[in-house]
């Protein structure tokens, strides 16, 4: 097939000026050669004559000539096969009568693509350059032969990716042919930002969502942390597919303890209701809770009827007792500290009364408040993080038996300190009560209590370092600060420190004695401060106009010390944010110092990770290059809840240990919702311009309609176009040649030459 | 035992008075020979005026201090100047007189301001009892240089200084000029408190243990009033809002209401 074309196309007028001229031309030809030759050789030369001019015009006009050629070419087609854990749920739901019987999703799709005389893949080869994939969490090439052995094992469908890159190794002109349940994960957003897929997708929908049958908890939205004594709230919606009409009970359980109970009526389907639930913790800590509805008759996937989830509680506030002996000055200074901190939740008792004072109105008339000893010592202490004795004695007010709930509160890892005063160690009765296996300092009943004295504070060697006498934070400007403290005017004496003596103090004469002393005594802490002169650090600073907050940033850095605060811990983990994937390696970091605070780069860091069974991972804690910081690399395998300790040691001796709680789960769970989306599949097809098939209705019409869309949206068959330029030939000019030779050989004939 | 106490003792004897006097016309308080110090009730002594209107008048109230609550004072005022290095030793002040007094200094103002801006308390208290006139004006003419930006101010009937140790409904004094106390409020707490009743008046005894003076016109019990006052004032400056923590509510409340 040929087409003729003129390039050098000349306007319509010009041509036809042309031929006017050449026809005149050729007639006042005729006409002259007339008079010489009969009237047949006339013609016959100005016919030549006129091919001559035909031909320069035709030449003139740069004609060309087209010829074309069709070519088929053969088109890609990529089938794309849904290899996610949820292809194994049956394929057909029929209220779980003949769940055993019915075939899995993917071995739907194997019967599909691999049975029958010519099977369908057989087929598709025939007349597609056929890329065969399986995909979950990535594309992957899938041969032929290994079709028969494909097992749904992916732990995520990211279908839009899947697609995108199959679409881009097929290539243009290609189609792809999906076979999906349309349940999916990765970037859905795609769709709804109009991101277009490269090739048409015919999507085959797997899976029946007619006689769906499941019950499951979905969308738990939970807070991070929670705060203890506080009401938290979390919500999440209860979903029935199938099951209208029934009433089925929502257990809460916190570890094994049922917390409440809610009955659900599901009332048409599909149902969804979204349920908001509240808890208050009691206690700081990880908090395991459970979310359970019983599994029902037919349901296809039991195990959404069961939702874990942790939360961490963590105290708000730190609650501080202090139990002050009597009105004072330390006490309206420690109470100033400790009131301006927004961190710091105090209650108080102030002893305004002695058993021997006496009043002279009734008792109305008087703003006391009964103490109440049994309510705190038995109820509520554990409540506190920090007890404070200040000033205050035992012996007025009860037994030496709540003492014994004291002292255990500490070991149990409550924080006690005793401040100063006529009232308080030996002063006040202490030396024989089982206070003394939790305090700092040993009382051997040789102490007292000193006025009238002038005593500097020096800082010990652990002093200058420890997190709570560190007012500053450069050691030069820190011991200078100390050393402007003003005097101290009392003081009680006691024996050595058990623990570390932080602060001594010196009256120049009678040498030193120990003033701020801290202890560790099993899981919790104590503190002694010798004197209830504490106030002067903050008035009589004022008064020679240094600041005060030098006393209060001490008190304040000795409460969160007490309340183990975890910036004030000697072993610290890293943190590790948020909800880690299985398979994903991860960076333990820990921190570890001495007893006063400085790095400790010699330490002996035992770190391990206790899986979800209870499987205990030693894990290789090697040193930074950071004094006093380990890391040790873990990759979590499986899902559940891990945590992870470290114990640090230095010379043989525990410096302290650390916990850390963290989550493994995949981003998505496959098997959560196992009802197969073909508004998905349908809306991918039409955005693609490819065709949504369910995979009941596959025949071979199907096929053929396939074929037919990829024709209509590109074509399969091409013309190939060749130019060939004619004037500017050879034989053009011997035609030319040939016409004028035959006229000047007929004249010559004739006798005109 | 000294030359006063036996006095004391001696005109207890004789006078064989009864209420408040027969009480406390004893020795100093027992636990002050036993027990230091932790309270000593500081007096400014001021230039001009009267500093000192009721010289012995701070001894009775801490004997009543020491008697009532668990409070360990001197007996014995301690007098101080403003710009004395101790006076911050001295969280709790008292400023009383009769008559107008010399302003204070620049220096002495600004002592003051940052005395009573971090935790320090004034108790103010006219002698006179002639508002607008002598003391009066002269303490609301400084207390205004203290604090520019401020006024004295009627402290309401539910302050925690009206609750700190005895719940109290009325304003005692020597004499009854108001009923009520004034105050200035820096953030939650109110650093100055000043009576207009004499306070001093009715809390002074001479060496005999005899009421210095009358109390009018409520008598003893308006007497009785302002020692009431008086503790409830050191316990405030002691406590500062203690008795405002969500603890005492419900127990003041129910006890109020009766």
């Amino acid at each position: 097939m040929s087409e003729i074309f003129f390039i050098g196309a000349l306007p319509g007028w010009v041509i036809l000026l042309i031929a006017l001229a050449i026809l005149t031309l050729l007639v006042s030809q005729f006409r002259a050669l007339r008079q010489r030759l009969g009237a047949r050789k006339c013609w016959a030369l100005t016919v030549l004559r006129g091919l001559v001019y035909a031909s320069l015009v035709f030449f003139l006009l740069s004609p060309g000539l087209i010829t074309k050629r069709v070519i088929k070419l053969r088109r890609s087609l990529a089938v794309v096969i849904d290899a996610s854990q949820s292809m194994a749920l049956p394929a057909t739901s029929d209220g779980g009568q003949n769940r055993d019987r019915s075939p899995s999703r993917i071995d739907l799709v194997k019967q599909k693509l691999l049975e029958g005389k010519v099977p369908l893949i057989q087929r598709l080869a025939q007349h597609y350059d056929l890329q065969l994939y399986q995909f979950h969490s990535d594309l992957e090439a899938l041969p032929p032969q290994s079709l028969p052995q494909l097992r749904p094992q992916g732990r995520d469908t990211r279908l839009f990716e899947a697609l995108r890159e199959a679409g881009q190794r097929a290539g243009p002109r290609s189609g792809i042919l999906l076979f999906s349940d349309g349940i999916a994960d990765g970037r859905s957003t795609y769709l709804e930002k109009g991101v277009s897929l490269p090739v048409p997708v015919f999507a085959v929908g797997v899976g029946e969502t007619r006689g769906y049958t499941d019950l499951r908890i979905a969308d738990l939205r939970v807070p991070d942390f929670a705060f203890r004594g506080r009401e938290f709230k979390f919500d999440f919606s209860i979903q029935a597919f199938g099951l209208a009409g029934k009433t089925v009970p929502l257990y809460f359980n916190r570890g094994k303890n049922l917390v409440l109970s809610r009955t659900i009526a599901i009332d048409r389907d599909p149902f969804e209701t979204r349920v908001s639930l509240s808890y208050t913790p009691r206690e700081v800590g990880p908090h395991s809770f459970a979310l359970s509805v019983p599994a029902q008759p037919g349901e296809e996937i039991a195990q959404n009827n069961h939702k874990d989830f942790k939360i961490g509680v963590q105290r708000d506030k730190i609650r501080v007792l202090t139990l002050s002996g009597s009105p004072s000055w330390n006490y309206r200074f420690l109470r100033l500290a400790l009131k301006q901190d927004p961190s710091i939740d105090l209650v108080s008792f102030v002893f305004l009364r002695t058993p021997t004072d006496s009043v002279d109105v009734p008792d109305n008339q008087l703003s006391l408040i009964p103490f109440p000893i049994d309510e705190i010592f038995l109820e509520e202490l554990k409540n506190f993080d920090v007890l404070i004795f200040d000033n205050f004695s035992h012996r007025s007010y009860f037994n030496i038996v709540y003492l014994e709930k004291v002292r255990d509160f500490v070991r149990e890892g409550g924080g006690l300190a005793m401040l100063g005063g006529t009232r308080s160690f030996e002063s006040g009765g202490y030396a024989e009560s089982p206070l003394t296996e939790v305090l700092p300092v040993e009382m051997e009943g040789k102490g007292g209590y000193e006025t009238d004295t002038q005593l500097r504070a020096a800082l010990t060697p652990a002093g200058k370092a420890h997190p709570i006498t560190r007012l500053l934070s450069d050691p030069g400007a820190n011991e200078e600060a100390w050393k402007k403290l003003p005097p101290l005017t009392t003081l009680n004496r006691v024996g050595r420190a058990k623990g570390e003596t932080l602060v001594l103090a010196s009256d120049g004469a009678r040498g030193t004695a120990p003033l701020l002393a801290v202890g560790r005594f099993e899981k919790g802490r104590s503190l002694a401060f010798m004197s209830d002169d504490l106030w002067r650090w903050n008035f009589i600073a004022l008064g020679e106009k240094e600041s005060p907050q030098n006393h209060l940033k001490l008190v304040r850095q000795a409460v969160r010390w007490l309340a183990q605060e975890p910036s004030f811990e000697q072993v610290q983990i890293g943190a590790i944010g948020g909800t880690r994937n299985p398979g994903e390696k991860m960076d333990l970091k820990v921190r570890v110092f001495k007893d006063d605070f400085t790095p400790a780069p010699n330490a002996t860091v035992r770190l391990r990770a206790v899986g979800p069974e209870g499987e205990e991972i030693p894990l290789d804690a090697m040193p930074e290059p950071a004094a006093g910081e380990f890391s040790a690399p873990f990759t979590p395998a499986k899902e559940g809840s891990y945590h992870v300790e470290a114990e640090a040691y230095l010379g043989g001796r525990l410096l302290g240990k650390a916990r850390k709680n963290f989550l493994v789960a995949p981003p998505f769970e496959e098997e959560a919702d196992g009802r197969p989306r073909p508004e998905l599949l349908r809306q991918i097809a039409a955005t693609s311009r490819g065709e949504f098939i369910p995979i009941s209705s596959w025949s071979d019409k199907s096929l053929e309609s396939m074929a037919t869309q990829l024709e209509r949206l590109a074509p399969s068959e091409i013309v190939e176009q060749r130019q060939i330029q004619v004037w500017n030939t050879l034989w053009a000019f011997s035609l030319i040649l040939a016409l004028l030779a035959s006229e000047w050989w007929l004249r010559r004939k004739w006798g005109l030459i | 035992m000294n030359r006063r106490d036996f006095i004391r003792i001696l005109s207890c004897a004789l006078l064989g008075a009864s209420g408040l006097a027969p009480r406390k016309a004893t020795a100093s308080h027992p636990r002050e020979r036993g027990r230091p110090a932790q309270f000593v009730f500081a007096q400014i002594r001021y230039r001009g005026g009267d500093w000192n209107p009721h010289p012995l008048a701070v001894t009775p109230l801490m004997e009543e201090l020491m008697l009532r609550t668990s409070v360990e004072a001197h007996t014995a005022r301690h007098e101080i100047r403003i710009t004395d290095p101790d006076l911050f030793s001295y969280p709790l002040l008292y400023l009383t007189g009769k008559y107008d007094f010399e302003p204070f200094t620049q220096e002495e103002i600004e002592i003051l301001g940052r005395f009573l801006s971090y935790g320090g308390f004034l108790l103010a208290d006219d002698a006179l009892g002639q508002p607008g006139y002598g003391f009066d004006r002269s303490l609301r003419r400084e207390l205004k240089r203290i604090f520019p930006d401020k006024e004295l101010s009627r402290v309401p009937a539910g302050h925690a200084a009206l609750k700190s140790y005895y719940l109290l409904r009325t304003v005692g004094g020597m004499r009854m000029v108001h009923p009520y106390l004034e105050g200035i409020q820096v953030g939650s707490a109110t650093p100055v408190i000043y009576c207009k009743n004499d306070l001093g008046g009715a809390w002074e005894r001479d060496p005999l243990g005899n009421w210095t003076n009358a109390c009018t016109p409520g008598g003893e019990e308006q007497r009785r009033d302002a020692f009431h006052l008086g503790i409830n004032l050191i316990l405030y400056a002691m406590t500062e809002n203690y008795k405002e923590d969500l603890i005492h509510v419900p127990f003041i409340r129910k006890r109020l209401t009766r």
